[in-house]
């Protein structure tokens, strides 16, 4: 029993050159995501120096500080990969470096204080990336907390509305403030939704397809499992209502009309998510002015155009000053366009950078989305699946989402450029999504057998405790056995 | 579910190109039209944050600044100024943001903003930024001390002063009343701006179009140098045509006689009809050239043409409609003496006395001496170039004997003008009479002149605009606008004027 029991933990961890052979894939994998890494990492410190000498023509005095920083965050992040993820996508650590880069230069560009900000946000950022690298090594576990995370994510999404707490900037009642700490619950809720509905649409996804419940023409499936659809339809109602986020709302209700649709398989899902939200939009447009005035900005900014349509039209010009190759990184205006450093980066970047860096950013963020599917695709276990569609949807979504309204495509709704943004909390956030995609693109790398499928330093741990008990208990047995016998 | 996730793939995919769609229609498709929108300050902006040098003086004095804002809120690192206030406004120009720049500052505003391809390639290191002062000068051929003078001669009369260096036509000294600060409004808000601009646009004058060389004006009299300049080439008069004397002469295709100034007897030999400013001999004379050849000679001096000032929008002296006026032959010996629809900028009238004192060449005239570049090295110096030879050699020498005797010759108009310490020069006075219904007496008086005859060095133009001549009063050019001359030439010839050096700047 015992042998056993040993047998199955399998022998003692490989040494790092019969891992190396073991994994040849997954290590030129790691390989490539150094190279891109330094890629990155060099753009970043080029467009660095090349803004400070657009704008006072001078190297910036703390250039090898700032090189070393970088460099030192994005190594700290692959080798985290390296040891804790050795088989995941080698894209997306590298897309993701890239937009932070260039985010954080076009940052430093525009407020010098947000920049040292910011590059505190990015510490944490990595610290949270490698800390749930750590913490979550097998991405099924996750499945198993996904009540918590539910309750932890609706409770976070409606905690800016409990008085006291929550905080209203810039018209949208979305931060809490806890002592001199800001942040946005939402941006972590969207994730630990993600899981949730992941894990949920994982099990039940067969049940909600098979609609039995009837009522006269319309087959629905049976009530307790459309609770969710209605509580998940419940939330964005209550964002777009009580915290005035549209862009957040719109953002949930997209996740979860994706994920249950490819949890289903049935289309209709799509329809009847998309005709829930068209009635939800239609009825907040009708009784709520702030959202009559978003649409009305939205269908002719140039009316107001010093007025509420400011932002937009400043952003439209800025756009159309940079042309196709921009006026060069600290050569333009894009402080002209208010909250240029946040919701509206990617005009800046437009502006600057011109129509061949916007499009580089709409690259990044369209291999980022094509890395995460594809992750989605390699793995066969249904919950890793929908976990993958369902942050890839997040970040494809949320980026087209505030990239549209900057350029006048949808109405503008007032949330972040995932990794591009300042903001603490929406650094962190989208690197724990980052992490558990990695994650996932990993797991689903070492069940293909890409790489052997060591146990994880939990389990390890875990096999330690049983291997010390057994030893301990075979050293006790012979003395009790000669107890029996005396 | 992999099918649904390909579709994802798919429609994520589709939701990007709308994006780059999108994206292209603003930053090419649209990029001219939002650029060229009113609202769209970002060109502007750009070029008001950019160092701007100055514009100096011949002598050295700064006409045109861009000094840090005073204001740590203003929205702009630099404002413009003008030392000089409204003395040398005509030339400089404003520099605004909202409401563009005109004359040098408009002229030569890539040199100021170092953005010429020469001052690029000369700071090739720099060319990253924005904020490297890479910023040109501009060194005007106007004397600040000239200018103060002809300020001071003019006083608050309406009227223009101005002095050209005759051999190059570099232009000296050139005022007008009325005039404008251009501090009242630069760095005003734009509100304000804007209603100190309508303001001066509306004004009487038009204070924003410089009187000197943007406007023009019935020359009278001083027209009688070209028209005698032209019968001279053409061989219709000489020195010894002889002009009855009389005090009315009824032209052809009329019976309305054309009479001297005031009614008069005039008449003589031709230098006597020119000292004495008669009008009939001038009239026959030019009905004797006829339309034609008087058309192609007032071509050759230049009329018609826009004066090639290096400055932005300058007028164009005009001989009036030319069209049937071999039907129109009282109207054409009525312009031979400078009324009726003549009209003359003042800078053109200086060209003219000018051209009589360079042997027949008339220079083009140029208010800017030289660029230099943001380390004081010349981008460009003003080449003199001619641009009209409307006489030869022989003519201009008839023409200076006349004009020398209007200032000396027995009945000459400007023998009351004497200039300190004797010196002597070549002039010819004009007074206009508008003919205005209900102001008869309104007329302009006019000078023009060069100095010393001997070695003819500044031509000069003075008129005197919105004056009313009565019989008891006569407003005419010798006796008010030859003071105005006296004074400029005194100061430069011989007063304090004589010994400056002009330098480079800075």
């Amino acid at each position: 029993m015992t042998d056993t029991l040993e047998a199955d933990l399998g022998p003692p961890r490989p040494g790092r050159r019969e891992r190396r052979a073991a994994a040849p894939l997954a290590y030129r994998r790691r390989n490539a995501e150094l190279t891109l890494i330094i890629m990155a990492a060099v753009i970043t410190a080029t467009a660095y120096t090349v803004a400070s000498l657009g704008s006072n023509s001078e190297i910036p005095p703390g250039i090898f500080g700032f090189v070393a920083f970088l460099l030192g965050l994005l190594l700290v992040a692959h080798f985290a990969v390296r040891k804790l993820a050795v088989g995941a996508d080698s894209t997306l650590l590298p897309l993701v470096a890239l937009l932070h880069g260039i985010g954080f230069v076009m940052i430093t560009r525009l407020d010098d204080e947000l920049a040292s900000l910011q590059s505190l946000w990015s510490l944490l950022g990595i610290a949270v990336f490698v800390g749930v690298l750590l913490v979550v090594q097998r991405a099924t576990d996750l499945a198993r907390y996904r009540w918590v995370l539910f309750f932890g994510g609706t409770g976070a999404l409606l905690l800016p509305l409990v008085p006291g707490l929550g905080n209203q900037i810039n018209g949208a009642r979305i931060w809490v403030s806890v002592g001199p700490i800001n942040f946005q619950p939402g941006e972590f809720a969207k994730i630990a939704l993600a899981i949730f509905f992941a894990s949920y649409f994982a099990e039940h996804r067969e049940l909600i397809a098979a609609k039995t419940w009837r009522i006269g023409p319309l087959r629905l499936p049976e009530p307790r499992f459309i609770l969710p659809v209605v509580v998940a339809w419940g939330i964005a109602v209550i964002v777009m209502v009580g915290e005035r986020d549209l862009g957040s709302s719109l953002l949930f209700f997209t996740l979860f009309v994706v994920m249950i649709w490819v949890a289903t398989e049935r289309v209709g899902w799509l329809v009847l998510g998309a005709g829930l939200f068209a009635g939800a939009a239609y009825f907040s447009w009708s009784r709520f002015s702030h959202v009559q005035t978003r649409v009305d900005i939205w269908l002719d900014p140039w009316s107001d155009s010093l007025g509420k349509g400011y932002q937009i039209v400043q952003s439209l010009f800025g756009l159309a000053d940079g042309g196709i190759t921009g006026t060069g990184l600290g050569r333009g205006n894009p402080d002209q366009v208010p909250e240029a450093q946040n919701d509206f980066i990617f005009a800046s970047i437009g502006e600057e950078l011109g129509l061949l860096g916007a499009t580089a950013i709409l690259m990044s963020y369209l291999l980022i989305v094509g890395a995460g599917l594809r992750t989605a695709l390699r793995t066969e276990r249904e919950f890793e699946k929908l976990l993958a569609v369902g942050l890839t949807t997040i970040i494809g979504v949320q980026a087209f989402i505030i990239i549209g309204g900057v350029i006048k495509l949808v109405p503008l709704t007032g949330i972040t450029l995932p990794f591009v943004s300042y903001g603490g909390s929406s650094l962190i956030s989208n690197y724990i999504l980052l992490a558990l995609l990695i994650r996932v693109s990993d797991s689903s790398a070492r069940r293909l057998g890409e790489v052997p499928d060591q146990p994880t330093p939990g389990e390890r741990w875990a096999s330690w405790l049983l291997r010390r008990q057994l030893r301990r208990d075979r050293k006790q047995a012979p003395v009790a056995r000669q107890q029996e016998v005396s | 579910m992999n099918r649904q996730i390909r579709q994802l793939a798919v429609g994520l995919m589709a939701c990007y190109v709308v994006l780059f769609a999108t994206l292209n229609y603003w930053q090419v498709a649209q990029e001219e039209e939002l650029n060229a929108n009113v609202e769209n300050t970002r060109a502007v902006r750009r070029e008001f944050n950019r160092a701007r040098g100055p514009i100096v003086t011949a002598d050295g004095v700064v006409a045109a600044i861009s000094l840090p804002t005073t204001d740590p809120d203003a929205d702009f690192e630099r404002q413009r100024e003008y030392p000089t206030g409204d003395l040398l406004s005509n030339v400089t120009g404003y520099f605004t943001l909202s409401f563009g720049s005109t004359q040098a500052e408009r002229q030569y505003g890539d040199v100021l903003t170092g953005q010429t391809t020469e001052q690029q390639i000369r700071a090739l290191g720099d060319l990253l930024s924005s904020e490297v002062d890479n910023s040109g000068s501009v060194q005007l051929t106007l004397r600040h001390d000239l200018q103060q003078v002809a300020k001071f001669a003019l006083g608050s009369r309406t009227g223009s002063v101005v002095v050209i260096e005759l051999e190059t036509g570099a232009v000296r000294a050139m005022y007008s009343n009325p005039t404008y600060d251009p501090n009242s409004f630069v760095n005003l808000p734009f509100d304000e701006a804007q209603a100190q601009i309508v303001a001066l646009q509306e004004a009487p004058g038009n204070p924003l179009v410089s009187g000197a060389f943007q406007q023009r004006f019935m020359p009278g009299s001083t027209f009688k140098v070209i028209t005698t300049g032209i019968g001279l080439e053409a061989g219709v008069i000489d020195r010894n045509t002889e002009f009855v004397r009389e005090s009315e002469w009824v032209p052809p295709q009329t019976t309305d006689p054309i009479q001297n100034y005031r009614g008069s007897v005039c008449g003589g030999d031709l230098p006597e009809v020119f000292r004495r400013s008669c009008n009939i001999p001038f009239a026959q004379t030019a009905i004797n050239l006829g339309p034609d050849r008087m058309v192609a000679g007032v071509e050759d001096w230049g009329l018609g043409e826009e004066l090639p000032i290096d400055l932005p929008r300058a007028a164009a002296s005009t001989f009036g409609d030319t069209e049937n006026l071999d039907q129109e032959l009282p109207l054409l010996g009525i312009r031979g003496f400078g009324q009726n629809d003549d009209q003359m900028v003042p800078l053109h009238m200086a060209m003219v006395a000018g051209t009589v004192a360079n042997g027949g060449q008339m220079m083009e005239p140029y208010v800017v001496e030289a660029t230099y570049d943001n380390d004081g090295r010349v981008l460009d110096r003003t080449d003199p170039e001619v641009w009209k030879t409307p006489i030869t050699p022989q003519t201009a020498t008839l023409l200076t004997e006349f004009m020398t005797g209007v200032a000396e010759g027995p009945g000459g108009t400007a023998q009351s003008v004497k200039l300190a310490d004797g010196v002597r020069f070549a002039a010819k006075t004009g007074t206009a009479e508008l003919g205005v219904v209900d102001n008869p007496d309104l007329v302009h008086a006019w000078m023009i002149a060069f100095a010393p005859l001997e070695a003819p060095k500044y031509a000069i133009a003075v008129v005197l605009t919105d004056l009313t001549s009565s019989q008891a009063d006569a407003a005419t050019g010798g006796r008010v606008a030859g003071p105005v001359v006296k004074t400029v030439l005194d100061f430069l010839l011989t007063g304090p004027g004589a010994d400056v050096v002009l330098g480079p700047p800075r």
